[in-house]
């Protein structure tokens, strides 16, 4: 494995997200420092883990890439466009198109099938209930679960509900798909499954981020980001011999 | 055409609704009992009194009878010799009979029971064609005094339905009865009058018979029946008081005929007041009721509204999804009150022998009372819904 540095990312292609002197403060008299002046471009392609140990800011920096939360200071860009001065609706619907989210505890609505869990995130968007119907369909095949599409989250395994959670990510055709420690609730041969659908989502046309502190996770990223006491401590990619 | 994401915020408030029947179940309650308890209130205080009601409707509330006063000086106090013309100049006239009540006949099926009769009097009264026609009450057999009978003052008598009762007279029967001694051929049997009982015992004869066998002076009419225009019975009764007086000696008298029955005919408001309250009570403890349900509720699912909000759905979605839910509530509930207390009039009717009546206006008053009750319930849930921060409520690892 090579260490290259970022200045290295061609500089012909536009970030599909960027982070410039990012800072994120908690506190009003006791001033935490989340994160602190972080500056990140994530790329087209990028398949991307960050990583670090508990307290450095992971989740910090998840919601703020997810577009769920805003920074005490410096811009953040999502397809060029600035979200620290959008209006809530806007910044709700930017979100909605650009990014995909994967979580730890899955997170699917309980009374919905595997089917209207997906489409859930295809709704008031403006489709005839055929084709959300369609669209969903295809991404749950995608991710092998098509038989199983009028199944309740309790009828099925982890490893499948968190392929229902990635079905529902891909959907919306996000540019950037953000997963948070995607297979730390899932055994090994779930998570191994889960891992190779996330490795099968590699394109030029999205970027894959995964936070994670399993180091076996983070070594199957093509770079990777390490984060300490709420900044950026090294931004790696692996290059394939 | 209701929009696309319309439709969307519907099928996720209905399938919310679905998926938690108990739930549901529980927020129908409210609006199902409360609009049940108001409907059956309205319902049975009116039911009670349905049969006059019916009456008061099929007898119509427009017949106004005017008589003349007792005046000082006079003891059979008469109308002016025009009063019908002079009734008929009020604009809300509609048809107009008059009549004279005499005294001092006595009637007698057979001579042998004349001294019977001198104790209990029948009544006669003389009249014009128009009398049936304005008391709007048809004939039960034979026919009424005609304008050739008038002419040539012919004997012809009309009896009302409880003397033809008396006097055991058949349809169609040729009988003579007398008039202070002269006879008089019964050619018809006028049906009940309910709106005047006191003509079911008279025997009726033409102005002209009075005129040639009973009254020496002018035949003066004691009394005009008139009918309105239906809903100025009021104007025009106290028009005709000084349309047929002109200011002259002669004082009238008018009463609205239907007035008393109408009285009668009246629902309890006070009962029917007490019992709404109560459903009213209902209904508001039914939509905190609701307000509750539906904020745990919110609790409960504060994950799922941030995947939502996650997912692209702004606060404004989810608020409308916690609002159309509490409407939906409110509609299917209303329906199903107003179901459950119409059910509850037709026992009530059932065990009573009443006339079933719901007001046309109720039903869908009652839906729209427990739709805006439940969607005011629904504004504090749906607040607190759209409130929640997503990055709170998904905890992230
Ligand atoms: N809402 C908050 N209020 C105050 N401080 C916070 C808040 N959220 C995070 N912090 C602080 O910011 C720092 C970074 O927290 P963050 O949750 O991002 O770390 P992490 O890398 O996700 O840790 P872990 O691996 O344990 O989840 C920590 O010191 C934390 O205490
Ligand atoms: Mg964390």
């Amino acid at each position: 494995m090579t260490e290259v540095f970022s200045e290295s990312i061609p500089e012909s292609q536009a970030p599909f997200l960027q982070l410039t002197d990012v800072s994120r403060v908690y506190g009003e008299e006791v001033k935490v420092f989340a994160m602190r002046n972080v500056s990140l471009s994530i790329m087209p392609g990028d398949f991307m883990a960050i990583v670090g140990p508990s307290g450095s800011g992971k989740s910090t920096m998840l919601g703020l890439l997810g577009c769920l939360d805003l920074p005490t200071s410096g811009s953040i860009k999502i397809a060029g466009e600035e979200i620290t001065t959008l209006d809530d609706p806007s910044r709700t619907r930017l979100r909605g198109r650009t990014i995909g989210f994967v979580f730890q505890q899955f997170h699917l609505i309980a009374h919905l099938s595997a089917l209207g869990n997906v489409e859930t995130a295809l709704l008031y968007r403006g489709l005839k209930p055929a084709e959300r119907r369609e669209k969903a369909m295809d991404a749950l095949e995608r991710v092998g679960l098509g038989p199983r599409h009028d199944h309740r989250p309790v009828q099925l395994s982890g490893g499948e509900q968190q392929r229902v959670a990635i079905a529902r990510s891909l959907v919306t055709d996000p540019i950037i798909v953000l997963a948070d420690e995607p297979t730390g609730a899932l055994d090994s041969t779930n998570a191994e499954n889960v891992m190779q659908i996330f490795e099968s989502l590699r394109s030029s046309e999205r970027a894959v981020v995964l936070v994670t502190h399993d180091q076996g996770v983070a070594g199957r990223a093509d770079r990777k980001v390490s984060m300490r006491d709420g900044e950026i401590v090294a931004d790696e990619y692996k290059v394939l011999s | 055409m209701i929009s696309r994401n319309t439709r969307d915020l519907m099928s996720v408030a209905f399938g919310g609704l679905f998926a938690r029947k108990v739930r549901t179940i529980l927020l129908l309650m409210g609006p199902v009992i409360g609009v049940a308890a108001i409907v059956a209130a309205v319902g049975l205080t009116d039911s009670a009194k349905g049969d006059l009601k019916a009456k008061v409707a099929q007898l119509g509330t427009n017949l106004i009878e005017a008589k003349a006063a007792s005046s000082f000086g006079s003891q059979n106090p008469t109308l002016p010799i025009d009063a019908v013309r002079r009734a008929e100049q009020v604009k809300t006239v509609e048809k107009v009979a008059s009549v004279v009540q005499l005294t001092d006949i006595i009637v007698s099926p057979y001579p042998q029971a004349k001294a019977k009769y001198e104790t209990t009097p029948i009544p006669v009264v003389a009249t014009d064609t128009r009398l049936p026609y304005v008391l709007e009450v048809p004939l039960t057999s034979g026919r009424w005094i005609n304008a050739s009978d008038n002419e040539n003052a012919v004997r012809a008598v009309v009896i009302g339905s409880g003397l033809a009762n008396e006097l055991g007279y058949l349809p169609g029967e040729s009988r003579t009865i007398d008039l202070a001694d002269k006879p008089y051929g019964v050619i018809g049997v006028l049906g009940k009058v309910e709106l005047d009982p006191s003509l079911d015992n008279a025997a009726f004869i033409s102005f002209a018979s009075a005129d040639a066998d009973f009254i020496k002076e002018d035949v003066l009419p004691t009394k005009l029946y008139v009918r309105s225009t239906a809903g100025t019975e009021q104007v025009t009764s106290d028009a005709l008081r000084t349309a047929i007086s002109l200011g002259g000696p002669k004082e009238v008298a008018t009463e609205i005929k239907a007035e008393a029955l109408q009285l009668a005919a009246q629902s309890d408001r006070q009962l029917q007041l007490i019992v709404a309250s109560m459903g009213l009570l209902a209904i508001i403890v039914g939509g905190i009721g609701i307000a509750n349900v539906m904020s745990i509720s919110v609790m409960q699912r504060s994950t799922e509204i941030g995947i939502r909000r996650a997912l692209g759905h702004t606060r404004r979605t989810i608020a409308q999804q916690f609002l159309l839910e509490a409407m939906v509530v409110g509609f299917i509930g209303g329906i199903l009150g107003v179901l459950l207390g119409a059910f509850a009039i037709l026992v009530g009717v059932w065990l009573s022998g009443w006339v079933f009546v719901l007001q046309t206006w109720i039903p869908p008053a009652g839906v729209v009372l427990a739709i805006v009750v439940s969607i005011i319930a629904g504004l504090y849930p749906a607040r607190r819904a759209a409130k929640l921060e997503p990055l709170e409520t998904l905890r992230l690892g």
